[in-house]
């Protein structure tokens, strides 16, 4: 089917292919063109072949074809008298360098402008020098030259008509160079909300070494004037410290029962007939047992993983997100269970079998390898298991254990803490401004998070999401980072966040320290089960993005399927709002997105498994801090305007590695990547799986 | 269609040919029109038509209005080297040594190399040929490897050119003795010298032929002539072609197969739509060998197979210092840049590894550095502020390692056709 004439504006990059015959003499129109969205179908079921060299539809637009071509053949040139090259500037944000020798007077066009491909040989080779004062190719286009200059010449403001007049009148509050390079100073003694904005390659002289020698540009304008100090309020401002967390950490050796829950010498004792007392009135949990892990019994079964919790606590009624939280190191609650007929709890895809067979070490939401577990392992009422009150009971049983030992914690003496950690949030205003906005279940039947505990990773106070209406929340990173997120997530063991994950989230951490943007809160926003409530959710979502007044968010999920439906419309009300999006979600192949939007551009797969699938190994496909890296980094390409090139279409693993490679050359900084499923041993399971 | 179609007399190495047609004479396309006195091969008009006048150095022939792809066979030969110079063959790759004396051999042990590297960037109709038809080459390979009797032929080609590659690969199943050998993509690849370098781990002198490595080179045009030569007869008048630069088709690159020798470059240029706006030279050849031609008198020879324009040359004028090396421009042609940038000449030098040989210039080590530093010192010395260098890849890579650190800017004498290309400069190696 042809394109309309209506979308012919937004399809013009995309490859020319004929709908139908068309023959030779004829002026190609939207009409001759075939619908790029089917392009994918069409090479998948091989009806379509693209060439190397095919065109693309502005190229061919009132080009005349001098060959007669059937329908479907991708138009390439030497089908065509002549074609099309877009006028239209490419690359607008790099350097402008002139390719030709120009005469005063001479306006700058597009094809006048040196390709960039070869500004960093350029350089090397002494022949042109690009700094600051150097233009960008959108900024010279259409602008006159008032001196005559030669080819190779970067293009500086001095040299062009009405240049200095325009850039004054003109305020962007956060151009980087102008404090780095400053050569002009401004000292206004008094007066409010004076926003003053001088582009400061207008005060220096051309560099003798190059083309343009001689011309010196005279800084009259901006005489006016006194040469001092900078006190302007559009300057770059020191980061703002919010508020601090630390943790600190007591080192557990050995678990054991005993007669009361205590702590001594690095001994958890927990109360034999703690379980007793756990139970009692939740009705649903019929049974509830305790086994302690130990790396040695790492190769004992386990019924499925349905979380993973740090046992912290906070120091003198202390709240979520702030002043010292306590913690015990090397070992976690793990909360399992079935109903009384043996069902998984959560069972869409579970990681029960032997626990070294099906937890992926050290992911920021698994156990880490070494660290002893406290397991419960809890049977709540038949049939409870796919709703919520079911896993809902469990972890509230487990977390009555882990109370007691909260309890303990807190008595110990301050003096027995090895190890603190401190977590500083910062806002840094003139940055880039970013929200995160991390979408979590909360489909009603068993999915939900309890937002905000009194305790770290606690249930006593959490307001669970599902009874909030999964609307958007606003967590600052540190409560985050403090336990505030306590999850009773069930989807997909691989791809699921687990308390723990919340509680070390490395998303959180690497753009709370980035000081290349300013951070400005983290939003939690559910994924209802219900269609219009969806809508409503990410609308809501939408409008308070928008209110933040952000330059860039990130969204993240977990899970795959269902969710992508919020996902992609979280996305699209951000990005609908003209704010830069990028998403993380496990993709690979199984998780492949089922819907899209033109604001889903900016894509990181959190996928880690080798074959691209949820592979039942908790935790292997969260998010891990080589995501972060690779997101961060998308975001500021994107804000920057830089170039992010569009996926291929099949999954493709090398993607990932190549645009973490880039990221090591330019930041000079190793990235270490996280193992996945094939550094453990294989459970039969997944062995079936393969076969 | 051009009507005036220029002979020179000389499209090859050797002593320019002698006219055996006179003016006014009446002649059908394929009809030998000059003989070699002294070392070349035969000369026929790629036109039907009369001759317009003959000169010292060429023959113009006024072709009919009407021309037919027929031509007027060459005669039965006992011999393939025989047949070689009846039709006039030469190195279609820019040399243009008479093949017949190549193939003047024999090396039972030996090995034929078809050279098909097309090093020259921009360049691509010996690249497109194989992708389209192997066949042609591969024959003449065969007889080329059957005039010397050499038992081993060897394709000689880039591993980026994976499609001509492919296209070898499946029809070589048909041919005996024949293997394919990969070679990177860095200039001069295609020089002789360092295609024998590659393939047998050897470097010849300048001084010595292939032939002492049991070898003969062929180019992947010369070959196919020969098949057309010995399977149809046809002497050398129709030539492949690439057409590129600043071309109002806006087509970086243009092939044309089968254009009429004695075509003038003005008819090419206007088939790609004409020149597009201000242009600095028509570049003759590729971008590292190639002349300055003109579009009034220069015409399509045996050995011509590239026309560029280039965008105009960038304004210099300051002290430059020429660094003249065998793989890229000789002294003239730096002179010559460096006059049309406006820029005065304080310093010419050669590359170390320049030897003179016969009035040409030849690398010892094509495409392997012997070290710059000490020349570019001489250049600052002298005075120079830039210096324009005609180096190979890994020349002006060791270049680059020395001149910018004392201060000097760098031109290398293909950056105005490579910038007119969008093409990468030669700079330092990657």
């Amino acid at each position: 089917m042809s394109i309309s004439i209506e979308h012919i504006e937004e399809l013009k990059k995309e490859f020319a292919v004929v709908c139908c015959r068309a023959e030779a003499g004829t002026i190609i129109s939207a009409s001759n063109l075939e619908d790029p969205a089917i392009f994918e179908e069409l090479e998948d079921s091989g009806l379509l072949k693209m060439p190397a060299d095919c065109l693309k539809i502005e190229e061919v637009l009132g080009a005349k074809l001098i060959k007669t071509i059937d329908s479907l053949t991708p138009m390439t040139p030497d089908m065509f008298e002549s074609i099309n090259k877009s006028d239209e500037l490419s690359e607008p944000n790099e350097k402008a360098v002139l390719k030709y020798n120009k005469k005063a007077g001479d306006i700058i066009k597009a094809e006048d402008l040196e390709n960039p491909m070869n500004f960093e040989k350029l350089e090397d080779s002494n022949l042109i020098k690009l700094n600051e004062r150097v233009l960008n190719r959108e900024e010279v286009l259409g602008k006159e030259l008032i001196m005559d200059a030669v080819a190779l010449t970067p293009v500086t403001g001095p040299m062009l008509k009405g240049y200095v007049e325009k850039e004054c009148n003109e305020v962007k509050p956060d151009k980087k160079q102008s404090v780095k390079s400053s050569v002009l100073k401004i000292k206004i003694a008094e007066g409010k909300g004076i926003d003053i904005e001088i582009p400061l390659n207008i005060a220096g002289s051309f560099d003798n070494e190059y083309e343009c020698a001689g011309e010196k540009f005279n800084a009259d304008t901006i005489d006016a004037f006194e040469v001092n100090e900078i006190t302007t309020n559009t300057t770059i401002q020191e980061p703002k410290k919010l508020r601090s967390l630390t943790k600190k950490y007591y080192s557990i050796k050995e678990v054991k029962f005993g007669e009361k829950t205590k702590i001594e010498n690095g001994i958890l004792f927990i109360r034999e007939d703690i379980c007793d007392d756990a139970k009692k009135g939740i009705d649903l949990v019929k049974d509830i047992k305790i086994e302690i892990i130990t790396p040695d019994k790492y190769n004992t079964y386990s019924e499925t993983i349905m979380d993973v919790q740090p046992i912290a606590t906070k120091e003198k009624e202390g709240k979520i997100g702030t002043g010292v939280t306590r913690v015990l190191d090397g070992v976690v609650v793990i909360v399992t269970g079935t109903d009384e007929n043996g069902v998984q709890i959560g069972e869409f895809g579970s990681s029960e079998g032997i626990l070294e067979e099906n937890i992926m070490w050290n992911r920021p939401g698994a156990p880490d390898k070494g660290e002893i577990f406290i397991k419960t392992q809890v049977t709540i009422a038949a049939g409870t298991n796919m709703e919520r009150p079911g896993p809902y009971a469990a972890h509230k049983a487990t977390d009555y254990i882990t109370q007691e030992i909260r309890d303990v914690l807190k008595d110990i003496d301050d003096s027995s803490f090895e190890k603190t950690e401190e977590f500083v949030q910062y806002r840094r205003r003139g940055k880039k401004k970013i929200v995160i906005v991390k979408e979590i279940m909360g489909q009603g039947a068993m999915h939900d998070n309890l937002i905000l505990p009194v305790e770290p990773v606690g249930v006593l106070g959490g307001k669970p999401n599902v009874d909030l209406g999964n609307v958007p929340v606003m967590l600052s990173p540190l409560e985050v980072l403090d336990g505030g997120i306590h999850a009773l997530t069930c989807i997909g063991p691989a791809s699921k966040e687990c308390s723990r994950h919340y509680w070390r989230e490395p998303l959180v951490i690497e753009a709370m320290n980035d000081e290349d943007v300013d951070l400005c809160g983290v939003l939690f926003v559910g994924s209802p089960q219900i269609n219009s409530e969806k809508t409503y959710v990410s609308e809501r979502l939408g409008m308070t993005v928008e209110a933040l007044d952000v330059d860039g968010a990130i969204v993240t999920t977990e899970g795959f399927g269902n969710n992508h439906i919020d996902f992609a419309s979280h996305i699209e009300q951000i990005g609908m709002r003209g704010i830069e999006v990028v998403g993380m979600s496990f993709c690979g192949v199984q998780g492949a997105l089922v819907v899209g939007n033109k604001y889903m551009k900016h894509m990181v797969d959190n996928n880690k498994s080798e074959e691209g699938i949820e592979n039942e190994v908790l935790s292997c496909n969260t998010l891990c801090k080589e995501d972060a890296i690779r997101a961060l980094t998308m975001i500021k390409s994107a804000l920057n305007n830089d170039e992010i090139k569009v996926p291929e279409k099949k999954w493709n693993p090398s993607i990932k590695e190549s645009n973490l490679n880039i990221i090591e050359k330019d930041s000079g900084k190793i990235i270490d990547r996280v193992l996945n499923e094939t550094s453990i041993p294989l459970s039969d399971k997944r062995k079936n799986k393969k076969k | 269609m051009a009507s005036l179609y220029k002979f020179p007399l000389k499209m090859h190495i050797g002593a320019p040919c002698k006219a055996i047609v006179k003016e006014g004479e009446a002649l059908e396309r394929g009809q030998c029109i000059a003989e070699p006195e002294g070392l070349g091969v035969k000369i026929h008009t790629s036109v039907s038509g009369t001759v317009d006048k003959i000169t010292s150095s060429e023959i113009i022939i006024k072709a009919h209005e009407v021309q037919s792809k027929d031509y007027i066979r060459i005669k039965k030969c006992n011999t393939i080297k025989e047949t070689c110079c009846e039709a006039g063959i030469v190195g279609a790759g820019g040399a243009g040594f008479p093949t017949y004396i190549k193939l003047d051999a024999s090396i039972p042990d030996g090995y034929v190399i078809a050279n098909c590297v097309e090093c020259e960037p921009i360049l691509g109709h010996n690249i497109a040929m194989i992708e389209q038809n192997p066949e042609v080459m591969l024959k003449g390979l065969q007889y080329a490897m059957e005039a010397v009797n050499a038992k081993n032929g060897i394709i000689a080609i880039k591993s980026k050119n994976k499609k001509s590659i492919n296209s070898l690969t499946n029809s070589l199943s048909k041919y005996k003795n024949i293997i394919i050998k990969e070679l990177d993509d860095i200039y001069p690849m295609g020089e002789e010298r360092a295609i024998i370098n590659q393939i047998f781990d050897k470097w010849l002198e300048p001084t010595q032929l292939p032939l002492e490595a049991s070898s003969v080179v062929l180019n992947c045009e010369t070959l196919c002539n020969i098949t057309r030569a010995v399977e149809e007869g046809k002497p050398v008048i129709d030539k492949d072609v690439t057409v590129g630069g600043k071309l109002c088709n806006k087509k970086d690159v243009n092939i044309f197969f089968d254009v009429p020798i004695g075509t003038p470059v003005s008819e090419m240029i206007d088939r790609c739509g004409g020149i597009d706006g201000e242009y600095g030279e028509i570049l003759l050849g590729g971008p590292y060998t190639g002349k300055a031609g003109s579009l009034d008198s220069d015409v399509v020879t045996k050995s011509l197979g590239g026309i560029v324009v280039t965008i105009p040359f960038p304004k210099y004028e300051g002290n430059v210092g020429l660094l003249v090396c065998a793989c890229g421009a000789n002294e003239d042609r730096l002179r010559y840049i460096a006059s049309k940038m406006g820029a005065k000449v304080v310093e010419v030098l050669p590359c170390k590894n320049v030897e003179n040989i016969r009035g040409v210039n030849k690398c010892k080590t094509p495409g392997k550095c012997p070290g710059q530093a000490a020349v570019i010192l001489k250049f600052k010395k002298a005075g120079a502020n830039r210096l324009i260098i005609s180096n190979c890849s890994d020349c002006s890579n060791t270049v680059m390692n020395s001149a910018p650190q004392l201060g000097l800017g760098v031109y290398h004498h293909t950056d105005h056709v490579f910038r007119t290309v969008n093409h990468q400069l030669t700079r330092r190696l990657k």
